[in-house]
C-alpha cells in the first residue's frame, strides 16, 4: 500500500473512533454501568456483544469506554507535545548556559522508565484519570524536548531567522511565526506517536487497576474479563471486543505516525520496507 | 556612518577557557555615509562574522562599534531593536534567506508588520511598490520561495531588506549563489537602489573584480585580520600586502584561464 492510502485508511479509522466516542449516548443502547440482562449472555440481537458477569451490556461499555480511553491518550499526548514543543523551541532558540544545564538534567531524567514510575506514583497518591493524564503528559515530554530542541537549534541559526532578528522582530514572534511553523511536521508526528504510546499505556494502567475502578474504559473491561475467567471459560465476547478496539486504534495511530513521518521526510521511505 | 575599533570575535575552549580561536582579530575600519566598502577575503577569513557583528547579529568579544554616533555595543536589547530598521542585511544563499513557509509577499511585508508601519491596505500597496523597486512581478507575492528562481528570491530578499528604508545595508556575497547574467542584474539593481535611497553599503565578496566595480573603498581580511584597507582603485592597482597581491594574482590567473577557454 502506498503511503497516501495508508494515511487515509488510518485517518478514516481514527475518525470512526472519535465519532463513536462523541456520539456514545446516541450509539450505546444502554448505560455503561447499568445491569440490563442476565450475566454472561452471548451476543444476540438485544445485546450485540453479549453481557458480562454482572449483566452489563458489553457493546455499551465498549462505546462509553472509548471516551475515557481516547481522552486519556490524546490529552496526555497534547500536554506532553505542548510542553516539549515550547521548551524545545525556547532551549534551541536561546541556547547558552540554561540550555546546557537543562540538557544535562534531561540526560539524567531520560533513562527513568515512565510506566513503573507511574505505578509507584499512583499507588501512593491514588489519583483519578485526569491527574494520571497530567503526570504522564509531563513525564512523557522529557524525550520530546530533546527531539524538538535539536531542529529548533539548527533552525535558529538559519539566515531567515537571522533576517527576522535583523528587522527587529521580537523573540516571541520569531519563535511563534518562524520556528514553530517550520517544526510543525515533527510536532505533528510526535503528537500522533505519543497519542498511541499514551493510549496503550493508559489501558495498561487501567488494566492493573491503578485508577478509579468504577471508571469504565477498555483497560478496566479487559481486566474484568481477565479476572472473571473469560479466557479459561471461552467467553470470547467479553474479552475480545475491548482488546480488538485497543489494537485497532493503536495500529491506526502507528500507521498514521509512520505515513506522516514519511511524507514529511521522504528519505525515510528508502530505509523502511 | 559606521566605525569599528579593534573589533574581535573569538571562541574559547580548553581548560578554564584559556584557548582562544579568533574568527575576527583586532579589526578597525570605517564606512562613510553613502559610500560602499568592499570586504574581500577567502572563505573562512571572517568576512561574514565581521559583517554580522557590524549590525550586532553576532556579539563581538572585544572592541567598539559606533553607528551614526551611537555606541552599538552599549545598547540594551530594546534600544538595539529600535535601531534595527536602520541597518539591514541580505544573505548569500537565497534558498535559506526567506522563510520557506511564508509567501514572498508575507516575507516582504513582515518588516512593515513588525513595525506596524501601515494599515493592511497601505501595507499591500507598499509591498507592490517594493516589488516594483526590485523588479519583481506583483503576481509572485502569493508564491512560496521554492517556486521562485535564485535571482527572484534574492530580489525578494532585497525588497524585504529595504522595506524599512535602512541607511546601512550589508550585502553578504549576494550574488555568489547566482549565475553570471543574474549577478549583473542584481548588482546593477543594488547600485540603482543605493543612489535612490542614499544607502551606505558593506559589500562582501571574494571576487575582487566585483569589489572593484561596486566599492569606493575596500578592506582585505585574511585569517580574521585586516591586512589592507584603503581606496579600491589604489589597492587594486598597487596592493601592498603579500596576501592581497596573491589574491589579485589568483584572480588574474582565473581570468586568463577563462579567457583561454573562450
Amino acid at each position: 500500500m502506498t503511503r497516501n492510502i495508508l494515511l487515509r485508511v488510518s485517518v478514516a479509522i481514527l475518525f470512526l473512533y472519535f465519532a463513536v466516542a462523541l456520539l456514545a449516548p446516541f450509539i450505546a443502547p444502554y448505560g455503561a454501568t447499568a445491569i440490563v440482562g442476565a450475566p454472561l449472555q452471548p451476543p444476540d440481537s438485544e445485546h450485540l456483544l453479549g453481557t458480562n458477569n454482572v449483566g452489563q451490556d458489553i457493546f455499551s461499555q465498549l462505546v462509553y469506554g472509548s471516551q475515557v480511553t481516547l481522552i486519556f491518550g490524546f490529552c496526555s499526548a497534547l500536554l506532553s507535545v505542548s510542553i516539549s514543543t515550547c521548551a524545545g523551541i525556547v532551549l534551541g532558540y536561546y541556547g547558552g548556559s540554561v540550555d546546557e544545564v537543562v540538557c544535562r538534567v534531561l540526560d539524567v531524567l531520560m533513562p527513568i522508565p515512565i510506566f513503573p514510575l507511574l505505578i509507584v506514583l499512583t499507588t501512593f497518591f491514588n489519583p483519578g484519570v485526569v491527574q494520571v493524564s497530567i503526570v504522564m503528559g509531563v513525564l512523557g515530554s522529557i524525550h520530546g524536548i530533546r527531539l524538538i530542541r535539536a531542529p529548533a537549534l539548527s533552525l535558529a541559526e538559519t539566515p531567515f531567522i537571522e533576517g527576522a532578528k535583523s528587522i527587529g522582530a521580537s523573540d516571541l514572534r520569531i519563535m511563534s511565526r518562524h520556528i514553530l511553523p517550520n517544526l510543525m511536521p515533527i510536532v505533528t508526528v510526535k503528537f500522533v506517536t505519543a497519542s498511541q504510546h499514551f493510549l496503550v499505556m493508559g489501558v495498561g494502567l487501567s488494566f492493573i487497576g491503578l485508577w478509579d475502578t468504577m471508571t469504565v474504559d477498555w483497560g478496566s473491561m479487559i481486566q474484568n474479563a481477565y479476572s472473571g475467567g473469560a479466557l479459561s471459560l471461552g467467553l470470547w465476547w467479553w474479552i475480545l471486543p475491548p482488546g480488538l478496539a485497543v489494537v485497532g486504534i493503536s495500529l491506526a495511530l502507528a500507521l498514521a505516525g509512520y505515513s506522516l513521518e514519511e511524507s514529511f521526510n521522504p528519505r525515510l521511505e528508502v530505509n523502511r520496507i | 556612518m559606521i566605525e569599528l575599533t579593534s573589533v574581535s570575535k573569538y571562541y574559547s575552549s580548553g581548560f578554564l577557557c584559556r584557548k582562544r580561536a579568533y574568527v575576527v582579530n583586532d579589526v578597525s575600519l570605517a564606512i562613510r555615509k553613502g559610500e560602499t566598502l568592499g570586504l574581500a577575503g577567502e572563505s573562512g577569513s571572517g568576512k561574514s562574522t565581521l559583517a554580522r557583528m557590524m549590525i550586532r547579529l553576532v556579539e563581538p568579544s572585544a572592541g567598539r562599534i559606533v553607528f551614526d554616533g551611537i555606541d552599538l555595543l552599549a545598547l540594551k536589547k530594546p534600544a538595539l531593536r529600535q535601531l534595527r530598521p536602520r541597518m539591514q542585511i541580505v544573505f548569500q544563499d537565497p534558498d535559506t534567506s526567506l522563510d520557506p513557509r511564508l509567501t514572498i509577499g508575507a516575507s516582504v511585508a513582515e518588516p512593515l508588520v513588525v513595525w506596524q508601519k501601515a494599515g493592511r491596505h497601505e501595507r499591500d500597496d507598499r509591498v507592490i511598490e517594493l516589488f516594483g523597486m526590485v523588479g519583481l512581478q506583483p503576481e509572485l507575492a502569493d508564491r512560496r520561495p521554492f517556486e521562485l528562481s535564485g535571482g527572484q528570491k534574492q530580489r525578494a530578499a532585497l525588497a524585504r531588506a529595504i522595506a524599512l528604508e535602512p541607511e546601512f545595508l550589508v550585502l553578504d556575497e549576494p550574488t555568489a549563489a547566482l549565475d553570471l547574467s543574474v549577478q549583473a542584474q542584481i548588482l546593477s539593481l543594488v547600485q540603482v537602489l543605493q543612489k535612490r535611497m542614499n544607502l551606505t553599503l558593506l559589500f562582501i565578496s571574494h571576487d575582487l573584480q566585483l569589489i572593484g566595480r561596486m566599492s569606493d573603498s575596500m578592506a582585505v581580511l585574511h585569517e580574521g585580520r585586516l591586512v589592507e584597507s584603503g581606496k579600491t582603485d589604489a589597492i587594486l592597482r598597487r596592493p601592498s600586502d603579500p596576501y592581497t597581491i596573491r589574491l589579485l594574482e589568483a584572480a588574474r590567473e582565473s581570468e586568463e584561464w577563462f579567457g583561454k577557454d573562450k
